[in-house]
């Protein structure tokens, strides 16, 4: 992203030496520049994906770029080795969008926050003439979020939330890079999300593990397995997403058995998260199971990407 | 003491009994001539509710049992205390009360030892709960409303709408207002961790209230979570807000009033002059009736506080008319000044404004002329009455002219009338005018409650001597 430097010390530049040494820290100036977005009023559901993040893990991170924002979720063992990846442009949800990074060439930057406090900031952002983000520097780094409500009278009303928000200094970017689709074993469409959400729950109350297993004939099952009893739920006719395969190698099932399925075993919990968080259905919704080893949800909305990556239990 | 209390009514009962829960486990019943008065005050005494349901909000209302032959024993209830959680389960899901109970009626006798409520369902159901309670001695707390410089009103749906921006774990917020605005953000101490700390804050325009008064710019910091409670109790009863408040370290009252009743939640506010946790005020030391006026009640009420002036003023307010004073005398003004009384005499204030309130009028106007200080509230520079145009002041309850000022005997006969007059009326008035416009309207407010109604304009006067300016209304609010 060759961003424009403009002769002026960007954002980052002047908050990241300020973190890593704390004392700078303390200085109390205010680092008002500029990443502003404003008029979220396109936005489809802003909430809808905060949502979604908001179940999903305590804190998240925002990659911010010229074109694009990413909320990521890294593996880390604190979200149980499941890590989130979501993509959106910038476009499609702000009237207006600056930001500057760190550097001309790596004009990008990477907050670490609190999903629920901007949930709760952009409760009332459905109904607002206009929002605006900040970033800012006063006590601590945050984001400033200025939503105007409208009113009876002619004065609208405005309400400020400041989320704090932590910066990640350049040397650590490279902990959140984009994860890579995985050489998957079977890809399938998933079924319609309310209903397997309503499973899951149920048998959410009876194990804690969940097989999910499916084959390149449309076909899938989800199965709990405990002492005293075992549930499966079928689902056929899903249908199986084609995959161009870009070289030879990459070979989507190709040669494969078409009965034959491919499972994994993963913690329900996780996957109840991410499909509570799901208010509307997606435009597209599949997973890619690798044998045993890692499950691979793709949920695509209009606008929004979200690729969520769980573990399999050995 | 018996009553009834109608299905409709039920949810509004059932929610005072929810707000009144957020201020403590226990609450005072107290049955009175004029209706049923419910309060709470919390254990550090920085908090104070109190519901007065009048008579009329009941389908039935009985407070004496008719058969106490003596004099003495008239007040024959006494208010006693109930344990909340025992109350609550009566009324568990407000909603679903109205639905399913059709009538709940509530008795007591001084022989028995509980108090019954009995819920009458449909199909033919009856859930009757005796609950014991524990005599105890009354409870008021004092708060001279009418004196605070600020007054806000303003409709619970908007109280709600800002409440929502806050977590339901936000403790305390802080209110500021200026002439031009109001705003209401999370309080933060000194040592808030602000990279954990989410902070909120919105502002409103003084367009957004439908009463506007700011006497002083003032930034007041007072628990969440206590409002909490009276605001889905305004909701319920769909009735405006008035808050009254002054300087940060003084109490602000929230209140709502209605015809069938009346609600006012007290809380102390954060003194921030000496930097120190929340000074428990109102201090409310209950003490046991010695008025033989039915209905009569008065609690003496020690604050910590600097001395404002206008307290003082308060203290050496008139006695109430027929009643041994029992107040104590005021402890003489001092800037150091710890413990001051204040004194609203109730009851019949509330139900007769004319004819008490003029009773207070007779008692010393003289005195009250010589003796009184400035009100800080009205001072010239922060007076925005008189910078706000649009906003109308009033009166109701008591015409008062000059003529019965200086001859109190024929105030007591006034009709009850209503009357206005504007900011603006005030702003032309010279500085020297403008002083007197304040003894008056002191003496008004002495006089009277200020009593917000959403009444059609009216057109009475208030005609002054010629040495005061006029004051005509243009608009009644």
């Amino acid at each position: 992203m060759s961003g424009q430097a403009q002769g002026r010390q960007c954002l980052c530049e002047r908050l990241g030496p300020a973190f890593s040494d704390k004392e700078k820290r303390k200085g109390g100036e205010d680092h008002s520049a500029y990443l502003g977005g404003r008029g979220m009023r396109r936005f489809p559901s802003p909430r809808g994906i905060i949502n979604t993040i908001v179940k999903l893990a305590k804190t998240c991170i925002l990659r911010l770029t010229v074109c694009k924002l990413y909320f990521i979720l890294s593996d880390k063992v604190a979200n149980g080795g499941a890590s989130m990846w979501c993509e959106l442009s910038q476009g499609n949800f702000f009237d207006e969008f600056q930001m500057e990074g760190v550097a001309a060439e790596h004009n990008e930057i990477y907050l670490e926050f609190v999903p629920e406090n901007l949930w709760r900031a952009l409760k009332t952002a459905q109904s607002a003439k206009a929002v605006k983000i900040k970033l800012t520097n006063k006590h601590c780094p945050c984001l400033r979020v200025a939503v105007e409500l409208p009113s009876l009278s002619s004065c609208s009303r405005i309400v400020t939330h400041d989320i704090p928000v932590g910066v990640i200094p350049r040397r650590m970017w490279n902990d959140f890079r984009e994860p890579s689709m995985p050489d998957f074993d079977v890809s399938i469409y998933l079924p319609v999300l309310k209903t397997m959400k309503s499973v899951v729950e149920r048998m959410k109350n009876l194990s804690n593990f969940i097989v999910i297993e499916a084959n390149l004939s449309g076909e899938m099952n989800l199965k709990i397995e405990t002492d005293l009893v075992s549930v499966t739920t079928h689902f056929k006719d899903l249908g199986n997403p084609p995959w161009a395969s870009e070289d030879g190698c990459q070979s989507s099932g190709q040669g494969r058995d078409l009965e034959s399925m491919a499972e994994a075993c993963i913690d329900i919990k996780k996957l109840q998260q991410l499909l509570a968080g799901q208010q509307v259905n997606p435009t597209k919704a599949l997973c890619n199971i690798v044998h045993k080893r890692i499950v691979h949800f793709i949920l695509l909305h209009e606008e929004v990407s979200l690729q969520y990556f769980i573990p399999a239990i050995a | 003491m018996k009553c009834v209390i109608g299905g409709a009514q039920l949810r509004v009962f059932g929610r005072a009994i929810h707000a009144i829960a957020r201020i403590s486990d226990e609450f005072w019943f107290d049955p009175l001539e004029k209706g049923l008065a419910l309060r709470s005050v919390n254990s550090s005494r920085s908090a104070y509710a109190c519901v007065f349901f009048s008579s009329m909000f009941f389908q039935h209302y009985c407070w004496t049992a008719g058969t106490q032959p003596c004099q003495k024993e008239k007040q024959l209830s006494l208010p006693c205390k109930l344990i909340i959680k025992s109350v609550l389960p009566v009324f568990r899901c407000v909603n679903v009360l109205e639905r399913n109970v059709e009538k709940c009626s509530i008795c007591s006798s001084p022989s028995e030892q509980h108090i019954t409520f009995q819920l009458l369902c449909r199909h033919g159901v009856v859930k009757t709960y005796n609950l014991t309670f524990q005599e105890c001695d009354p409870l008021q707390a004092v708060f001279a409303k009418h004196m605070c410089p600020n007054i806000l009103k303003v409709h619970s749906r908007l109280l709600a709408d800002v409440m929502i921006h806050f977590p339901s774990s936000q403790e305390e917020i802080t209110l500021s207002v200026t002439p031009m605005k109001v705003s209401f953000k999370s309080y933060t101490e000194e040592d808030t961790d602000f990279s954990r700390t989410m902070l909120t804050e919105i502002q409103l325009s003084p367009e957004e209230f439908d009463y506007f008064q700011v006497g002083v710019d003032s930034e007041v910091t007072f628990c969440l979570k206590e409002l909490r409670g009276l605001l889905a109790f305004s909701e319920a009863t769909s009735v405006p807000v008035c808050v009254h408040f002054d300087r940060s370290g003084r109490p602000i009252a929230f209140s709502i009033e209605d015809l069938l009743l009346e609600a006012s939640f007290i809380l102390a506010t954060l003194c921030e002059a000496e930097s120190e946790a929340a000074s428990p005020e109102p201090a409310c030391c209950p003490r046991p009736r010695d008025s033989s006026r039915p209905g009569m009640d008065k609690s003496d009420q020690s604050s910590t506080d600097g001395a404002s002036n206008a307290v003082t003023a308060t203290s050496k307010k008139p006695q109430q008319k027929g009643n041994t004073p029992s107040m104590d005398p005021a402890k003489p003004p001092s800037a150091l000044a710890k413990q001051e009384v204040k004194n609203i005499p109730r009851g019949s204030e509330r139900d007769e404004p004319g004819r008490a309130a003029a009773g207070e009028a007779t008692e010393a106007p003289q005195a009250q002329v010589r003796e009184l200080p400035t009100v800080p509230a009205l001072e010239p520079h922060s007076c925005c009455w008189a910078e706000h145009p649009t906003c109308t002041g009033g009166f109701r309850g008591i015409r008062v002219t000059a003529a019965q000022l200086e001859n109190p005997s024929t105030a007591g006969n006034t009709p009850v009338g209503q009357g206005g007059f504007t900011g603006k009326d005030l702003g032309v008035a010279k500085a020297s005018q403008i002083i007197n416009a304040q003894i008056l309207y002191h003496r008004i407010l002495t006089c009277t409650n200020i009593a917000f109604s959403s009444s059609t304009p009216c057109s009475s006067e208030l005609s002054l001597p010629r040495t005061r300016p006029l004051v005509t209304p243009s608009r009644a609010w």
